[in-house]
């Protein structure tokens, strides 16, 4: 079923397509210029080309350059360029061997392996806590609110190195909470796997809640009113109706959570330098062998994370955007 | 079937206050009452998703105040229809199903059922965002009715159709209401919708029940002056009141009229279609105005006729036919006597 068909155009969109001044400036530019710097002519070519080719075909729909938008959309591409240099300039000029080596050590794949696992329970745990006080803040007026709000975003605006100190003043050896445990249960945070994923665990949590938050704002309570009505319990109706229609958010939420997880070093090389994950063992290596040693590594890690980037776009886009 | 003693809840920017209800089983009560009156409040105060602080609420012989909704088997019915939008319309009617301990081949027949009765059979399969109001509407019914409860509560389920749709709605739930013999409350803010189901009305005001009766007694004789302003009363004029045996006499500049109630705040209304012109000199006899006409509006089946008269506060309007106008013609300036002895209702403040 066609939405557009349904639903009312709101306004009539930008025609995609059309090469405009605009687009020109914003796009082909520092894409152009960005292949011609790292010596990939033939791309720079082909993306000229294309571009050529496609400003011909759309040629109606061209629309005048107006200078402000002009002088805009130039400092624009500047920042557009200044992004795609360095990301494009390490994808394409590491040769992929090197990649493919690389990802084949035993180090490397350990470190990997422990860095998206321990991201991954970190994302857990922090929906586990995350959803219900998302829901208290999207729900719940009380005294003190934005001041729960606030909290929730300090792990954003704390330096991540002094979150790692602060972490490992509690959950040290010899802190608050970390010394009880290991002399009654024997558990270790500090310098072990569980101490890394809690400082995935802080550094990620906001994003979960955040997300959480806004998610279920956009569900009227009166569908839970309505579900209520028909015979769900509260659990009822929040299972079956408040989280499907939420799905979309808390799973972008989770993405994020994971995607800060993974990049995390600050805190976790504080709290938990070995084993080491992915960003420790880099840092390492930048250390003792220097920065083009890292390459492919980087390299490696940079194609882990689009990927994470690209699923995370698919989510937002995800079809029955109609709720 | 449904009763409300004395219900009460406050909120910080409203309040529910000491609201007394008895809905008997199988009446279709409308509620009506300008916007912000708290009128779907009061549903969801009786649907339990709220508590009230003090008063109790019935559903049949049960008292279910401290009840949660899913215990009370009340159905409801919003204006947005709010139906669930990541299920298709067969889920949707299907939804009060499975909290309940249903076989998978009843709960098939029952969804066919209900959509059978709300002629919806076709649109089983369709997600509700391709749906038109109406069809909406006729989904969130169902899909309040698949449980069979035995009070529907429905928050100004029209106002958001179109007129043909809601004329056709409106005929269709008083149709399902003596079908089913459910008790139904019915919410709006439109006139036309709450005379035309032909039960009994409530008026909110500010959170409080202002008066409760047919759509007759509440335009004819309003208890109360909102109640019959609300109903589009015309000649409303402040009145004194003063003790004689049996009751007290209520006079309004020329007007004088008895009555059983006193105190202070007391009105008179004069409803303008019982009210008699005659084209000659008053002979004297009481509650017979002289005025003057000072504007005519024609009115499609009738003619207003405004008077001014000496020693009312506001004009008078009195509803006369085409004919008479004619026949003694009326104009403006022409001096009248209007008889308003058989139009005089008085009310409270």
């Amino acid at each position: 079923m066609n939405v557009a068909a349904v639903q009312p155009a709101a306004r009539e969109p930008a025609k995609r397509g059309g090469v405009s001044a605009v687009s020109w400036l914003l796009i082909f530019i520092p894409f152009v210029v960005v292949f011609l710097l790292i010596g990939r002519y033939l791309i720079a070519g082909v993306v000229l080309a294309v571009t050529i080719l496609w400003a011909v075909k759309d040629r109606k729909s061209e629309r005048l350059p107006l200078a402000p938008l002009a002088v805009f959309s130039v400092s624009g591409g500047l920042l557009i360029f200044f992004i795609i240099l360095p990301i494009l300039n390490l994808l394409f000029t590491t040769e992929p061997s090197r990649v493919v080596s690389t990802a084949l050590d035993p180090a490397v794949q350990s470190a990997l392996f422990i860095t998206l696992s321990a991201a991954l329970i970190a994302t857990c745990v922090s929906l586990l806590f995350g959803i219900p006080l998302g829901y208290v803040l999207a729900r719940e007026q009380f005294a003190g609110k934005s001041v729960v709000e606030g909290i929730v975003d300090m792990p954003v605006v704390i330096p991540h190195t002094i979150a790692g100190i602060a972490l490992l003043f509690i959950f040290g050896r010899g802190g608050i909470l970390g010394a009880p445990l290991k002399t009654h249960f024997d558990i270790l945070l500090s310098d072990t796997y569980w101490g890394i994923v809690l400082a995935m665990l802080f550094v990620g949590l906001p994003f979960v809640v955040n997300h959480c938050r806004d998610g279920f704002l956009k569900v009227d309570p009166r569908m839970e009113y309505v579900a209520r009505s028909l015979g769900a319990s509260w659990l009822g109706a929040f299972f079956h109706v408040t989280i499907p229609l939420t799905l979309r958010a808390l799973l972008s939420g989770a993405i994020m959570t994971w995607a800060r997880a993974i990049s995390e070093f600050g805190s976790v090389a504080i709290i938990a330098y070995y084993p080491k994950t992915i960003n420790t063992l880099l840092f390492e290596w930048y250390n003792f062998f220097g920065y083009t040693y890292t390459k492919p590594l980087s390299t490696l890690l940079l194609l882990v994370a689009l990927a994470i980037f690209v699923s995370l776009r698919a989510v937002a886009t995800l079809k029955r955007a109609e709720y | 079937m449904i009763k409300l003693e004395g219900v009460s809840r406050v909120w910080p920017e409203f309040a529910i206050q000491d609201v007394s209800l008895h809905v008997s089983e199988g009446q279709y009560l409308v509620i009506v009452g300008p916007t912000g009156a708290g009128k779907t409040l009061l549903l969801e105060l009786l649907l339990g998703v709220h508590r009230p602080d003090a008063g109790r609420i019935f559903v049949g012989d049960r008292e279910v105040t401290g009840m949660p909704p899913e215990k009370r088997g009340i159905g409801m019915v919003y204006q947005d229809y709010l139906l669930f939008p990541h299920l298709d319309v067969a889920r949707n009617l299907a939804f009060g199903l499975r909290y309940r301990q249903c076989e998978p081949e009843h709960a098939r027949r029952r969804v066919q059922e209900i959509a059978q009765l709300l002629g919806i059979q076709h649109l089983l399969h369709r997600f509700p965002y391709t749906l038109s109001g109406g069809e909406k509407q006729r989904v969130a019914i169902g899909r309040a009715l698949v449980t069979e409860p035995r009070v529907l509560l429905l928050d100004e389920p029209l106002s958001a159709l179109d007129r043909g749709t809601a004329a056709r709605l409106r005929s269709e739930l008083k149709l399902l209401h003596a079908a089913k013999k459910l008790t139904i409350l019915h919410v709006t803010h439109d006139l036309s919708e709450a005379r035309h189901m032909e039960g009994p009305i409530a008026l909110i005001k500010e959170g409080r029940l202002d008066a409760l009766g047919t759509a007759d007694d509440l335009l004819r004789r309003p208890p109360t002056v909102f109640a019959a302003t609300f109903f589009g009363a015309v000649n409303l004029y402040k009145a004194e009141a003063s003790q004689m045996a049996g009751g007290s006499r209520v006079v309004a500049g020329p007007i004088v009229a008895e009555s059983d109630l006193a105190g202070d705040g007391l009105h008179l209304m004069i409803h303008p279609d019982e009210v008699v012109l005659i084209p000659v000199e008053p002979t004297g006899k009481s509650n017979q105005l002289c005025g003057v006409v000072t504007a005519l509006t024609d009115e499609g089946n009738f003619v207003a006729v405004q008077l001014r008269v000496t020693g009312l506060p506001a004009p008078l309007t009195a509803y006369v036919s085409r004919h008479f106008v004619r026949s003694n013609k009326l104009e403006l300036g022409r001096a009248v006597t209007a008889d308003v002895h058989g139009a005089i209702h008085v009310l409270k403040e």
